[in-house]
């Protein structure tokens, strides 16, 4: 098995060049948000250390950091033993108490601007509320504090991303998203209840192999695991174009594994890798084990239940009762669906275009910038 | 006197603060109190919905223990309504409630629990070799053999055993060398490594227990297939009211279950009792053995010498009502003992019925030292609580110094069992059992029996009698792992009965007939989901009217044991335990955090509120449609 003591050692092993080395590091100071006077200070920590992860909890079940350690590729002790330093996490961390913050507070300093934030779990915004305590003080104070020296942040679940489970109304603690809280660093969405595992480790893969953060969308959310509708990904969707439905989880459609459209799911409108990456390296996802998908990637899909009720009678989409558009329930689906597909197509080009350009911008920006240093 | 806080305690779910008054002279502990310091309210949050959807947001109550909140909470609403599951969904539920009970165990003792033993450092001084002898000791002197149910077994040997080889042993020491000289000791770095408790274990046993963790790391994984196979995913799998989506077919390879995928079951359920086995059970063993020669660890019980309680685990077969859910039950732990630390022939049983549940004489909640408004103890169909944070001893509300003992000081209420606090967990399963057994009151079945030689088998080990080894910090770890092998077997006797059924042609997975809320009527239904978690006894509470939750509540373990104190029923398990444990170093209250962490905490669970029939906590929308006058 091949260790590398840093990104430099991991490049110098490729037999990568020095110069190329270089010229990633300048990438990753751009990407990261960091003024280009950063630049020695990232090659310096990318040369010596692995890079330090402070993983933060706020108001969450932990069902992100169990998902996070279910990783199988990469497996989830190369990530936390060669990939990243862990350095700060209530769930993993052998340290408690006082020596604990004390840690906290040196490797805040220590790597400052040059640490990574992830955090799991929804913030609720009154600190005087008492709603989320650690250490003696807020939840809210912390992460101000933690994010105010990271180079990037990593809001790890629906919680973190969107305000999630907390959140839903009547959102009693008035919980918030991470991106609600913290305005001046690069935050990357990673949502999901929790998200795949493979996912949440790849987001750290990719930076560990290539050197920066992976290429994000318009909600900043990377764009590999978050680029397709499961409905388009799904191994039902032939069932759903023939029209073939399960009506009751335990008809003869439920056990031939029809499409569970009429049964609630939210396959036709979630942005999520379980069609096509799957659970457990391939083995399951929701939809293959016989329930909708509850869209659990979404913003705000807490609040858009009941989650057996098929789509389009779910308040705020727009499209009205399928039933009801035409005289022949099945003609009216394909209206339905058409009307639907169709609107799902068109915001998708939309935010395609706006992301091109985003990308564009940042290429042009990541050239000039080695230009100058070359 | 020094009061010593420690926050966050680490290594648990949720958020926990703990403060304890030390006599520095002796180590011994004069008062304890236990904080849960976060409050998230789901159970408002799942009020007004449909209660077919309520398991999906109870779930989120926590993501250690998945499941066992859906769980709880399918069985909340099918009680209620009067459903009864089909055979097959019930034997599913039991084989994903076994699986997640050895997954949560063996994630607790080898990465949560661990580090409280072992340290990385020690394992520096270990020499490889005589590590790779010690392996191949504990496997020969360390390991149970149990009586699994008669059934079939495709498993030809076990296919997981630890390496027992010196190379091994040195390319770990090479790694945890690294990890040191590279300044970055991540999740090992500023523990209190140099505390006198590590030296009880010579180098070898922490080397072999850093490897184990590594590779569970990497192994437990393994262990939640079932779930992804049956729930789509873990954590958090599916669930539906009425039983499971997971349609049988043996016609159809799209159909979630058919016999590939039920083979690669029993491939998981293989790997989960060879992991039980060969692993987590010798290991504890091993080390709990020496420690009880030296005489520590053996203290901590705390509560569990007075008073546990548990509802009964594992009905052989589904059940329409709450009424008939303890004399199903597999694992016949229902009931309360008292008196237990002064041996059997002390203890008292009474037993704990369907009908005592409906009681609010028997199971109340209060919140005289939570952060809540009403201080008066309701029974969970009935309460009503208002938040009402009062901050520490002096007020403050955003920085704390010291927490108010006298006063409210925890998001975590105070549940009784006829007025009087009560331990939960496996232990308290295993010493209701072990009671129930030794007085006459019920003849051991197969699983019963596993448990008693399992507690004779380490009785014998430790050389101590039942009532001295089993509550203690010790104790808690042992019946854990214990009770991670005995449900690697019950997972496999119900995946037995699950093909059985099958084979026999009934491949029903839901009771679809009350599905449509059209066939509930208006009227209001009380029911209650019961469930032995991994961490202990936990109940939902649900009040249905009109088609919609109008209540919902859960009193869940780690609500009975990290409670803070009540004035009339005295303090709760975590505190007691806290008390019973002495402190060699105040400074450095190794001893303290290890004796909470034999709980198990998962606090995200605890803290929970009641219906608010008066609520006055702000709202503020989140729903985008809300708004836009679409509903």
């Amino acid at each position: 098995m091949e260790k590398y003591d840093s990104i430099w050692d991991m490049y110098r092993k490729k037999g990568i060049s020095r110069r190329s080395f270089i010229k990633t590091c300048t990438a990753m100071t751009a990407l990261l948000g960091l003024a280009p006077t950063m630049l020695p200070k990232v090659v310096e920590a990318a040369e010596k250390r692995l890079p330090v992860v402070i993983w933060l909890h706020g108001h969450e079940c932990t069902g992100c950091s169990e998902a996070f350690i279910r990783s199988g590729a990469p497996m989830t002790s190369d990530v936390i033993l060669n990939m990243i330093a862990l350095e700060y996490d209530d769930t993993l961390s052998a340290a408690s108490g006082e020596p604990f913050e004390h840690h906290l507070q040196e490797v805040i300093k220590e790597y400052k601007g040059k640490y990574i934030l992830a955090v799991e779990g929804a913030v609720p915004p009154d600190a005087s509320g008492g709603y989320c305590m650690v250490g003696g003080k807020s939840f809210l104070e912390q992460i101000k504090e933690v994010a105010d020296g990271a180079a990037a942040v990593i809001a790890y679940g629906t919680c973190a991303a969107w305000g999630g489970i907390q959140a839903a109304r009547p959102n009693p603690t008035q919980a918030v998203s991470i991106s609600d809280v913290i305005k001046n660093k690069p935050i990357i969405n990673v949502p999901g209840c929790p998200p795949i595992p493979e996912v949440m480790t790849g987001v750290i893969a990719h930076y560990a192999m290539f050197g920066e953060l992976p290429p994000l969308d318009n909600k900043n959310c990377p764009k590999q695991f978050y680029g397709n509708r499961i409905h388009d990904t799904c191994y039902r969707r032939p069932f759903f174009d023939a029209g073939m439905f399960a009506n009751d989880f335990n008809d003869a459609g439920a056990k031939a594994g029809w499409c569970l459209y009429k049964l609630g799911c939210r396959g036709p409108e979630t942005y999520a890798s379980c069609g096509s990456m799957r659970w457990w390296n391939g083995l399951s996802y929701p939809i293959q084990s016989g329930h909708g998908c509850i869209g659990c990637t979404s913003k705000n899909f807490w609040d858009n239940d009941p989650f057996y009720q098929r789509l389009p009678e779910v308040a705020g989409l727009g499209l009205g009762n399928i039933d009801k558009i035409g005289a022949v329930a099945t003609g009216a689906l394909a209206v339905g669906i058409t009307a639907h597909l169709a609107t799902s197509a068109v915001q998708k080009k939309k935010r395609d275009k706006k992301e091109a350009e985003k990308i564009k911008q940042a290429l042009e920006e990541q050239d000039r910038q080695s230009k100058r240093k070359d | 006197m020094k009061r010593v806080v420690v926050d966050p305690v680490t290594r648990i779910e949720g958020h926990l603060r703990v403060e304890v008054e030390v006599d520095e002279s002796t180590g011994k502990v004069n008062d304890a109190i236990s904080s849960g310091t976060a409050w998230r309210g789901l159970e408002t949050i799942v009020k007004n919905r449909d209660p077919r959807d309520a398991w999906a947001y109870i779930q989120r109550i926590c993501g250690v223990c998945t499941t066992a909140h859906a769980l709880g909470a399918v069985r909340a609403v099918e009680d209620a309504l009067e459903i009864k599951i089909p055979k097959n969904a019930h034997y599913i539920r039991n084989i994903m409630a076994a699986t997640l009970t050895v997954h949560d165990h063996t994630v607790h003792f080898y990465h949560l629990h661990a580090l409280d033993w072992v340290s990385p450092i020690e394992a520096l001084k270990a020499d490889p070799a005589a590590t790779a002898a010690l392996q191949n000791t504990v496997l020969s002197k360390y390991k149970i053999n149990i009586k699994p149910a008669a059934g079939f077994n495709f498993s030809a040997y076990p296919k997981d055993f630890p390496k027992g080889t010196t190379a091994y042993y040195e390319a770990i020491k090479g790694k945890v060398q690294q990890l040191i000289d590279s300044k970055q000791l991540g999740i090992f770095a500023a523990n209190w490594w140099d505390h006198p408790a590590y030296k009880t274990l010579p180098p070898e046993v922490h080397l072999m227990a850093v490897s184990h963790y590594l590779n569970m790391l990497d192994k437990q994984r393994e262990i939640v297939i079932p779930h992804v196979i049956f729930g789509g995913k873990n954590p958090h799998p599916h669930y539906v009211v009425g039983g499971m989506s997971c349609a049988i077919s043996l016609n159809d390879m799209n159909a979630p279950v058919n016999s590939q995928r039920l083979a690669a079951v029993d491939t998981a359920i293989a790997t989960t009792s060879a992991l039980a086995n060969e692993f987590y059970v010798p290991d504890v063993l091993a080390i709990a053995h020496i420690h009880a020669q030296n005489g520590s660890a053996v203290d901590g019980g705390g509560l569990a010498k007075t008073r546990v309680l548990g509802f009964g685990a594992y009905p052989d077969e589904p059940v329409a009502s709450h009424r008939d859910f303890a004399a199903a039950c597999l694992i016949r732990c229902d009931g309360v003992v008292e008196n237990f630390g002064q041996g059997v022939a002390a203890a008292q049983f009474t037993e704990l019925t369907g009908k005592d549940l409906e009681d609010s004489a028997v199971i109340t909640e209060s919140a005289e030292h939570a952060w809540y408004k009403d201080d008066e103890a309701l029974h969970p169909w009935a309460g009503k609580t208002e938040p009402n944070y009062t901050g520490d001893k002096a007020g403050n509300k955003e920085k704390w110094e010291n927490l108010d003992e006298d006063h409210k000081y925890s998001w975590v209420k105070t549940p009784t069992w006829r007025g009087k606090v009560c331990e939960v967990g496996p232990l308290s399963r295993y010493i209701i059992v072990y009671t129930k057994v030794k007085k006459g009151i019920i003849k051991p079945n197969w699983a019963e029996q596993i448990m008693m030689d399992q507690i004779e088998h380490v009785s014998q080990l430790l050389n101590l009698p039942a009532e001295k080894w089993m509550p203690s910090t010790a104790g808690r770890t042992i019946a854990r792992a214990l009770d991670a092998q005995l449900s690697a077997a019950l997972e496999k006797y119900f995946f037995d009965k699950l093909i059985k059924n099958i084979g026999a042609g009934d491949t029903n997975i839901a009771n679809t007939l009350k599905w449509d809320p059209s066939s509930w009527g208006n009227g209001e239904y009380k029911g209650v989901g019961l469930y032995e978690a991994p961490r202990g006894a936990l109940s939902h509470w649900i009040v249905i009217k009109d088609k919609k939750v109008k209540n919902y509540q859960a009193v869940v373990p780690t609500t009975w044991n990290a409670c803070p104190r009540d004035d009339k029923a005295g303090q709760g398990a975590y505190e007691l335990s806290m008390m019973d444990t002495n402190v060699q170093v105040p400074d450095k209250p190794l001893e303290i955090v290890r004796a909470v962490r034999s709980f198990d905490p998962c606090l995200a669970c605890a803290a929970h509120v009641y219906n608010t029939e008066k609520k006055t906590l702000s709202v503020i929308s989140t729903d985008p449609y809300i708004g836009s006058g679409k509903i």
